[in-house]
């Protein structure tokens, strides 16, 4: 069986940075499996997802994507970034363009090149556009322009941006950390359904470990750009949480943020 | 707190020098000075009645200064797209971008005028050494609002979209351009209104426009014909500036 992701003792420093992000890490993601990423603020997760994402360059290691081993010297190709999709923690959206241009551009890496700049969308390209949406539950927003939206709505337009790639890997980075806690479960319950109703395997970062236990199949535990653990959902404890989240430096009463 | 109190009598001392100095070198007698009161009634006292005589040249005249600022801001445009992109942090390295800005500074330092007046010894007189003048004089600024605009993009998109697929130039198209574009219509019709304005006068030098009228008519001592011209440029700064608070309100 392919695996959806495999890193193998993986090492990434980001370019100046002193110390790694990435410390010997290796993980393996099943096809159609949901995974979170648990850990603290600097733990290393958007690092961690931006690797399988293919947007970083020099690591050690290997990594390998769908069957397919990242090349650590080059941008991989088109089609295979548009087999991943990548929900950005901040969303990442074209604030001045509608809903329905910006789910468009997840199509963009489906187009022959000088069509995607210079053509208009494929019926079925929009088909796919209004299907996201729909998904999304954000039909009725289409002609709205993005920068006239709540957070709850932008964070659906990511979400719906992303499954118009109609990727094989979904990374969240996130995607609920700007959230209300109702509006949290929502997003999330509607991300691992869409995911598994298209077979995606989805690898969702969080630092709220009662949601990523609650919406993943595995946990992942991240600190330091190390690998704590990695178990089902259900393994998940409190002792776990608390040493993923332990501070280092304890003064007086004043807990500074842990640091590496 | 002394020190202060030192720099502002040394600021003072130099202003009261500069004063003298332009009193002493310069030809202002008292005598010519007390009689410029009178001559300058009698100077008005020509100018009334406007002579309503040369509409047709008014029309003509300001006909020319429209073309000159609109080809100017054209040639502007054209030539800010490739010195914009120079010109920006984010998309040439150090060693591009600083010679480049470098060179605009210099563009803009240099007033419209005399930029004119060069282009009228290079080309001769008319309209087209007013359209290249204002051309090149724009470009000094239209092309760094540019280069700003550029570097003014928010990358998230941009990565979002290299993310998703996409190549560089849909890119540009779906990520960079819809940010920028708006910053760059405010630019260049803001760049508009000012080329129109300056260009009132480039006539003056012998570069086409309305401001040849007004040369004429005042080197000839019609200045009921002048005072018409005058009056008809100042209606035109007015609506430009009517028309600049109407734009503003639009891009608020
Ligand atoms: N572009 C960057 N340049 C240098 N250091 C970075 C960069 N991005 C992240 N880092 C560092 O890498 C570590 C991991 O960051 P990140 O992956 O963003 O953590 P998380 O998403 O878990 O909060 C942090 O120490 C952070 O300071
Ligand atoms: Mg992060």
């Amino acid at each position: 069986m392919i695996l959806a992701a495999a890193i193998d003792d993986v090492s990434y420093a980001h370019p100046g940075a002193d110390l790694p992000s990435l410390e010997r890490v290796s993980i393996q993601i099943a096809a159609g499996e949901a995974v979170a990423i648990l850990g603290p603020s600097g733990a290393g997760k958007t690092t961690l997802l931006a690797l399988l994402d293919g947007r970083l360059r020099g690591w050690l290691g290997r990594v390998s994507v769908l069957g397919t081993q990242l090349d650590p010297d080059q941008r991989p190709p088109r089609e295979q970034c548009a087999d991943t999709g990548f929900i950005f923690q901040e969303f990442a959206l074209v604030e001045r363009s509608t809903v329905f241009r910006n789910v468009l551009n997840g199509r963009l890496g489906r187009m022959p090149c000088l069509r995607a700049a210079f053509g208009s969308p494929s019926t079925r390209d929009c088909e796919i556009a209004r299907t996201a949406l729909a998904d999304c539950g954000i039909a009725d927003l289409a002609d709205r322009r993005v920068d006239s939206l709540s957070g709850g709505q932008r964070q659906r337009v990511a979400i719906a941006r992303c499954l118009a790639q109609e990727p094989k890997l979904i990374l969240a980075d996130e995607p609920v950390s700007n959230l209300d806690p109702v509006r949290a479960v929502d997003i999330l319950t509607l991300l691992t359904k869409v995911a598994r109703a298209r077979g995606a395997a989805i690898l969702f970062s969080s630092h709220q470990p009662d949601l990523a236990g609650r919406f993943a199949d595995r946990i992942v535990g991240l600190r330091s750009g190390s690998i704590l653990f990695s178990i089902p959902a259900a393994q998940l404890s409190e002792d776990r949480t608390t040493a993923l989240y332990r501070q280092e430096v304890s003064v007086s009463g004043v807990s500074l943020r842990a640091v590496n | 707190m002394r020190s202060r109190g030192l720099s502002g009598f040394f600021a003072g001392a130099l202003v009261a020098c500069a004063v003298l100095w332009s009193f002493a070198t310069v030809d202002v007698e008292l005598s010519r000075l007390m009689s410029a009161g009178p001559r300058m009634a009698g100077f008005i006292g020509r100018m009334i009645p406007p002579d309503p005589t040369v509409m047709g040249e008014i029309a003509k005249g300001s006909a020319e200064t429209l073309r000159i600022a609109i080809l100017g801001t054209l040639g502007a445009i054209l030539l800010s797209i490739p010195l914009g992109i120079l010109a920006s942090e984010t998309m040439v390295p150090p060693a591009v971008h600083r010679p480049a800005r470098l060179m605009l500074a210099f563009i803009r330092a240099v007033p419209l005028i005399l930029v004119a007046m060069l282009m009228v010894g290079a080309v001769g007189l008319g309209p087209l050494p007013g359209m290249i003048a204002v051309a090149i004089h724009a470009t000094g600024m239209l092309a760094k609002f540019y280069a700003e605009a550029i570097d003014g993009v928010s990358r998230a998109p941009i990565e979002a979209l290299e993310s998703v697929g996409a190549g560089p130039l849909a890119r540009l198209r779906f990520a960079i351009w819809p940010q920028m574009a708006p910053v760059v219509a405010r630019d260049t019709i803001f760049r508009f209104e000012l080329n129109l304005r300056e260009s009132l006068i480039l006539g003056i030098v012998g570069a086409g426009g309305i401001g040849f009228y007004i040369q004429t008519y005042v080197r000839s001592f019609q200045y009921d014909k002048a005072a018409s011209v005058t009056l008809a440029v100042i209606v035109m700064v007015i609506a430009i500036e009517a028309f600049n608070v109407a734009l503003r309100r639009r891009f608020a």
